[in-house]
């Protein structure tokens, strides 16, 4: 039975990646990690900057070669160590499209070297531009775009030819708040249409709102690797706790607290206090209140971005 | 999507992102505008005015060369005491010669240089020509008889139009030289814009860089291939109207395109394009910056190479002209130089041009590693035995 189990799994993984290790000279940038993505995943690969996470997506695409580990996509019912192109997008952290071309053809031109039809890959992108709101500009030069504009033509060329699996990495970048609340649905669409993502960001609340795994890496080593609700079960349930002071404190006046765990100088009046998921918070509150000054105070549990800094930070050392 | 397929499609973006036909026309229309102003502007230039110039003499002056003179110049005759006033009148109006004999010497009195001079020079040398021909009892006819030239009937075994076919040579150089020159700059354009602008990347992760190179060879050499015809014709029609002018039939045109040497010239100058292409595209690879890189002199290389092969006009026979006709950078060029002017064996045509083609196979597998290797590279560009190393390692 368990062995069944095991193998309905397997089934479902479209891309396995076991011990994967790159080094640039002496730089070890991927070291011995492994993950899977099952079909229809939304994927978090998360690290602060340099943590190795472009060169893992680089190597996945084959655009450089491990130094060891094994690949496996299974996107077209066949396993395969290379990556299907036809059935990949990418939307690479180094943005990149020829600014001279008018965007219809960049698009139509992208679309069709991964295997879409001209005429079908023009329509698609007329209606992408529709939706983005840039089917009046689709004849000019991409040069001409603003950044953010930029931005949603080379996601538009990332998803253009309907892939199995899209890795887009920093999408949200260059993008102002309201175009990234549109990111996320289109994402989310996508997604439901049977896209599986592999996403690279550093908007930890944009993240947390779609990705149902996250894999964090620090330098090139794995801190986590399984379900969203799975690292705020295992890193969420400390007590954060947020104070405003009206002249400035120093962080040593907080030592005395009990169940406290760590203390961040968020600014010269103002602190954020970690404690223990076993600490009990009536009784710190009790003890706060002997705090003169205090103007604000505010609880919560750690959110995405509070558990990626707290791994990280604990990872260093 | 299978290789051919996605070949041809990268093949024709990259020849649509570069022959632009309303540019290619108005660099023709430029062109032809230059040459138009340059034409008539030089017959203008050297036009005579209609007006003789003014020349003064003095009295004493031979009656002979002053009756000649006078043909051409406005002519004053003063006495020679006033040489003095005509010099400084010359300085004050700024025109005007004043030419003096004394004994076997001409002085020519000028504001400055100017055209009537080189003319007036003719005019002395013509008649002191005449006057030591007299001097030694040779009449002018007699002058013309010897200095006639030999009457030579030129008949060649190999074929009566060999000077039309050396013509027909340096016309085949002359287009793989504006092959080379725009191989160059498109192929330097198309891949360090591309790295400049991380595109690269993008591409990379669709096609494999094989694919992506082989498209970029064969659509940058079928723009180099448009231009060479576009000039080519160009040429033919230049060729025609310049016989109207000097009145030669239109058709003698004919005389200079053999056919069968434009025959062997097509696969071998194509060929030849695409090795170029390969190369251009390798060097280009590993430029991050064309601003500053020592290697942008490189692009400069096959240049060298095509230009070798005008040696085999020289003498098509010599053993260096058989080399360059068989090396694989020269042969594209110098084999269907050597055949258009001398006899080469059919063997000898067949064995060059298979070797042209297996090299071009082996660079543009060669370019595709040096690319893969190179193309995420950025910053401190990599050295050659840096390059060797990271092909082996890929």
């Amino acid at each position: 039975m368990c062995k069944k189990n095991m193998e309905k799994s397997l089934d479902r993984s479209i891309l396995k990646v076991s011990s994967l290790s790159k080094s640039f000279m002496n730089l070890q940038a991927v070291n011995d990690i492994s993950f899977s993505l099952e079909k229809g995943d939304i994927f978090a690969f998360l690290g602060p900057n340099g943590a190795g996470k472009t060169t893992t997506l680089r190597i996945l695409l084959d655009i450089i070669k491990a130094d060891s580990g094994r690949i496996e996509w299974n996107l077209n019912g066949e396993s395969n160590s290379l990556p299907p192109a036809g059935h990949i997008g990418y939307l690479p952290e180094e943005r990149g499209l020829y600014l001279d071309i008018p965007v219809i053809r960049s698009l139509v031109y992208l679309a069709s070297i991964r295997g879409m039809e001209p005429s079908a890959a023009r329509i698609a992108a007329m209606q992408w531009l529709e939706r983005l709101e840039l089917a009046d500009r689709s004849k000019e030069k991409l040069q001409a775009l603003s950044k953010g504009n930029q931005q949603k033509i080379q996601f538009i060329a990332s998803i253009l030819h309907k892939p199995a699996f899209a890795i887009l990495d920093e999408p949200f970048s260059g993008l102002d708040p309201l175009n990234q609340e549109k990111f996320i649905e289109y994402i989310k669409e996508i997604n439901k249409q049977g896209t599986t993502i592999l996403l690279s960001a550093h908007q930890m609340s944009l993240v947390e709102k779609i990705a149902n795994k996250v894999f964090l890496i620090n330098r090139g080593q794995e801190v986590y690797n399984g379900s969203l609700a799975g690292i705020y079960e295992a890193f969420g349930k400390k007590h954060i706790i947020d104070l405003l002071f009206k002249s400035p404190v120093t962080e040593s006046i907080f030592n005395t607290l009990s169940g406290l765990e760590s203390v961040n100088q968020v600014s010269d009046c103002q602190v954020q206090l970690t404690f223990g998921q076993q600490t009990d918070l009536n009784k710190v509150l009790a003890e706060l209140s002997g705090f003169e000054g205090i103007s604000n105070i505010t609880s919560h549990k750690p959110d995405l971005h509070e558990i990626f800094l707290q791994l990280v930070k604990t990872h260093r050392k | 999507m299978n290789y051919f397929k996605q070949v041809i499609t990268v093949t024709r973006w990259e020849f649509m992102r570069f022959f632009k036909p309303k540019n290619e026309a108005l660099g023709i229309g430029i062109m032809l505008m230059v040459s138009v102003i340059f034409y008539f502007g030089g017959r203008y230039a050297f036009s005579e005015s209609g007006e003789k110039p003014r020349l003064t003499v003095f009295r004493n002056l031979d009656s002979k060369l002053t009756e000649r003179l006078s043909l051409d110049f406005e002519l004053t005759k003063v006495p020679a005491e006033q040489k003095s006033s005509v010099i400084s009148e010359i300085g004050k109006s700024k025109e005007g010669i004043l030419l003096v004999k004394d004994s076997t010497t001409f002085t020519i009195h000028a504001y400055k240089y100017t055209r009537v001079q080189k003319k007036l020079r003719s005019i002395l040398d013509e008649f002191n020509r005449t006057q030591a021909m007299q001097s030694i009892g040779i009449s002018e006819a007699d002058l013309a008889y010897i200095l006639s030239p030999a009457v030579i009937s030129e008949s060649f075994i190999y074929t009566d139009n060999s000077k039309s076919r050396v013509i027909l040579a340096y016309a085949f150089a002359a287009l793989m030289i504006m092959a080379v020159f725009l191989s160059f700059a498109y192929q330097f354009t198309a891949i360090t814009g591309e790295k400049q602008l991380k595109i690269t990347e993008q591409i990379v992760s669709a096609i494999s860089p094989q694919v992506w190179m082989d498209g970029k060879i064969f659509g940058i050499t079928l723009t180099g291939l448009s231009s060479m015809f576009t000039y080519s014709m160009l040429g033919i029609i230049g060729g025609i109207l310049f016989f109207q002018f000097t009145d030669v039939p239109a058709s003698a045109i004919l005389e200079y395109l053999y056919l069968p040497s434009i025959l062997v010239y097509l696969p071998f100058a194509l060929t030849g394009i695409l090795i170029w292409n390969a190369l251009l595209a390798a060097i280009a690879s590993v430029i991050t910056d064309p601003n500053n890189s020592g290697k942008s002199a490189l692009m400069m290389l096959p240049l060298l190479f095509v230009l070798s092969s005008f040696l085999v006009v020289r003498d098509p026979d010599s053993g260096l002209s058989v080399f360059l006709s068989w090396f694989p950078l020269t042969s594209a060029t110098s084999m269907p130089m050597r055949w258009a002017i001398t006899e080469v064996a059919a063997w000898q045509i067949a064995g060059s041009f298979l070797i042209l083609v297996a090299t071009f196979y082996l660079l543009r597998k060669l370019a595709a590693k040096i690319f893969r290797v190179s193309i995420l590279i950025s910053g401190k560009e990599p050295s050659s035995s840096e390059i060797f190393k990271l092909s082996k390692e890929s």
